[in-house]
């Protein structure tokens, strides 16, 4: 034991004690976040250029409506009201008049090369129907924005409320119909999103259900699988490139004069663990201590804790022993990135389905791939911090599965590192690598 | 009780036979010396010895044991390619080693040998900094430090200039003289004759000497005539009785055929005119008896 203990130790250390570790203990988690943080860090970075806006009103009735919103919003819109700083880009409206017959063409091809060279933002044909279209389903009924990307354009937006609210002012007055009246008729009833009613085991009293929000139905669980997700990445490379430095290095042959090859690999797989535990401490120490400061520790869920770790252990010792069979038959890395294709997927598998699993946790769907054992860890942890939770005989049977695949994982692995570490020339195929492990 | 004993061992990858029916017995507290061939079996042999692989037939007994897992912590080994971990420093390395291998601390060793290898100053230094000589003593200390009743070292000094030759060479003599069995492979015919108390040889997987030096010799005869000459090499051409010249540079040896007669050899040179500065009649080196068996003739020999 003392020499799987050795193995692991200096893995660790070889591991923890290098500046690109703790570089990714900080780079991690701002990959994995990165798309929340830049959005947050980003939005308000936006192009505050004045927007000059040519309006072709058909209709008659929206240009001046358009200039006055544009004053309206330019005076009160725009700024921050607490730094008064500028925040949104201010819109100009120039009303064109509208050119008939064959002139209405060139009118627009006009308008158009002046978006083009940039003199414009937008140009805006408003049809002359638009506020009682009738039978009319063409350009008479609709406005017509251009720009040079009008799918995306905030000021196609702000057209788009300003001319609604004006016809749909227009419509009520001709019906006679009071816009008070129409919003009290239309005033949407509440649906509350909240937990069960439960009893205080030490009170007995009721306790009314809590209310139910983005945070615990999705992100805490979503948290909890990326994490795992996290050590389990972090753990594959270095495990990969020791296990490869040691073949190409010659190291292996030293040292299998020392241990078994599977002593080897286990001390390597106790490392890695080693390695992902310190890892996961240090993220749930600092994750704590940000979500205590933010007051919102009921968030943190506790009762999970355990089966994480376990799960952690238990999927590092599955993936491990692919990723040190995988290092064992090949030569170099890029030989490696090839066969460990296949694993990656398996690993990732959970990425792909975990909205599914979150929305439904106890869909025979989102049972079924939890306990199958490549994807429980991951799966069964982000399925039991949901709110709903699962029944409490489906964790201990994922993770007896997981245990069984993972003596078999280890198993394998461990006759497939006996013949690939002193094994040189050409990687195997896969069916070899199958070979090598019912070899005698 | 062998230290060592294989009994008709047999060794395949493949369709290659690296190891053919081999048995050996290597002798507790002696200097055994592995010579062969490139590709010829040694260190699949001292693999097999180290269990590292494993024989398709017969058995392999260390220490009058059959080899499973743990009596290699007994053993010492040094492999062909040298293989230490780069970013480690030297006596981290070292400490790892001896530990893995003797389940305790060897600190103090550890400190004892790199005073011994002059690699004191070296110790807290990242092995990728060493020199292949020096690497190749980290490597040497590494498979000593545990203090093993054997020591197995496939070939220790290549590679290495004289002076560390020297200084490893002695080393060896010393854990033999302390009562550690070394068995040791190497290329260079000088250093087996001086140092190994028996000598193997395998070839092509088979085995084809196995004795002390004397044993060996004895069995190809006194049929070698060492000389030395003043003048072109030339002059040793077709003269009668020789089969064969190995020219040494400054000393030649010469191959006599069966029955024939060395004094024909000196009356010839003589006439011929050359100043002969030795002539001595002795039994074939462990060199020519290598070439003998191994070289070009002993190959298209076999092959018709």
């Amino acid at each position: 034991m003392h020499k799987i203990l050795d193995v692991a130790v200096r893995e660790y250390n070889a591991a923890v004690r290098t500046k690109a570790f703790i570089i990714s203990i900080v780079l991690m988690p701002i990959l994995m976040g990165g798309g929340v943080i830049a959005h947050k860090l980003l939005r308000n970075q936006v192009d505050i250029t004045t927007k000059q806006i040519a309006v072709v009103d058909r209709s008659g009735i929206m240009a001046d409506v358009l200039v006055r919103s544009a004053a309206v919003y330019n005076e009160s819109e725009i700024n921050d009201p607490e730094t008064g700083k500028q925040i949104k880009p201010k819109i100009e409206i120039e009303v064109v008049k509208p050119a008939e017959g064959d002139a209405a063409d060139q009118q627009r091809i006009e308008l158009s090369d002046r978006v083009r060279g940039n003199k414009l933002e937008a140009w805006v044909e408003i049809g002359a129907n638009i506020v009682h279209p009738g039978d009319d389903d063409g350009a008479g009924a609709m406005v017509a924005y251009h720009s040079k990307g009008a799918v995306m354009d905030e000021q196609r937006k702000w057209i788009a409320i300003q001319v609604n609210n004006q016809v749909q002012g227009l419509r009520m007055a001709d019906a006679q119909i009071s816009p008070v009246t129409i919003q009290k008729l239309i005033a949407p009833v509440p649906v509350e999103g909240l937990g069960l009613v439960s009893i205080d085991t030490a009170t007995g009293e009721i306790e009314a259900a809590k209310k139910t929000n983005e945070t615990a139905t999705v992100l805490v669980p979503l948290a909890m699988m990326m994490l795992m997700f996290m050590m389990i990445s972090m753990g594959a490379t270095p495990l990969l490139n020791s296990v490869l430095e040691e073949k190409m290095q010659r190291i292996a042959e030293v040292l299998l004069g020392s241990l078994t090859p599977f002593q080897l690999m286990m001390g390597k797989l106790l490392g890695t663990i080693g390695v992902a535990l310190t890892v996961a401490v240090i993220y749930f120490v600092g994750g704590a201590i940000t979500i205590e400061r933010m007051h919102a520790t009921e968030y943190i869920p506790l009762g999970i804790l355990p089966w994480f770790f376990a799960y952690l252990t238990a999927s590092i010792f599955m993936f491990g022993a692919m990723f040190v069979a995988i290092g064992s038959a090949c030569n170099d890395l890029k030989e490696a990135q090839s066969l460990m294709m296949p694993v990656w997927l398996v690993v990732c598998a959970p990425l792909f389905v975990w909205l599914q699993v979150v929305k439904q946790p106890t869909s025979d769907f989102s049972t079924a791939m939890s306990l199958f054992p490549p994807c429980t860890p991951m799966l069964m942890v982000l399925r039991q911090t949901t709110p709903t939770g699962v029944p409490a005989w489906q964790p201990w049977a994922g993770l007896a599965g997981v245990l069984i695949c993972t003596l078999i994982a280890v198993w394998i692995a461990g006759r497939i590192f006996r013949v690939g570490l002193l094994m040189q020339g050409k990687p195997p195929k896969l069916g070899e690598l199958f070979r090598w492990a019912l070899a005698k | 009780m062998s230290a060592v004993e294989l009994e008709n061992v047999t060794k395949t990858f493949g369709a290659h036979t690296a190891v053919d029916d081999l048995s050996l017995k290597v002798p507790p507290g002696c200097v055994y010396g592995f010579i062969g061939p490139n590709g010829s079996g040694k260190t699949t042999t001292l693999r097999m010895i180290m269990n590292i692989f494993y024989p398709d037939r017969g058995t392999v007994r260390v220490f009058g044991e059959p080899v499973h897992g743990a009596c290699t912590d007994r053993i010492g080994y040094l492999p062909e390619e040298r293989g230490l971990y780069k970013k480690m420093k030297v006596r981290d390395v070292l400490r790892f080693y001896g530990r893995l291998k003797s389940g305790r601390a060897v600190n103090g060793e550890v400190d004892a040998w790199l005073a011994r290898m002059e690699l004191s100053a070296w110790a807290d230094k990242k092995v990728e900094t060493l020199s292949k000589g020096m690497s190749q003593k980290v490597q040497f200390i590494a498979t000593v430090v545990s203090r093993p009743e054997m020591v197995i070292l496939d070939e220790p000094f290549s590679g290495l200039d004289p002076v560390n030759t020297e200084v490893l060479r002695d080393a060896v003599l010393d854990l033999q003289r302390g009562g550690t069995t070394v068995i040791f492979s190497t290329h260079d015919m000088a250093t087996a004759e001086r140092m190994c108390d028996f000598i193997f040889m395998i070839f092509k997987g088979r085995k084809v000497l196995d004795g002390t030096l004397s044993d060996i010799q004895d069995r190809y005869g006194s049929d070698t005539v060492r000389v030395r000459i003043d003048d072109d090499v030339a002059k040793l051409t077709g003269l009668p009785g020789v089969e064969r010249i190995n020219d040494h540079g400054r000393m030649q040896e010469l191959r006599m055929r069966d029955g024939a007669d060395p004094q024909q050899v000196l009356q010839e040179l003589v006439q011929r005119g050359a100043t002969v500065r030795h002539f001595e009649l002795t039994r074939p080196s462990l060199h020519d008896i290598f070439v003998r068996i191994a070289g070009p003739e002993a190959q298209e020999a076999t092959r018709a």
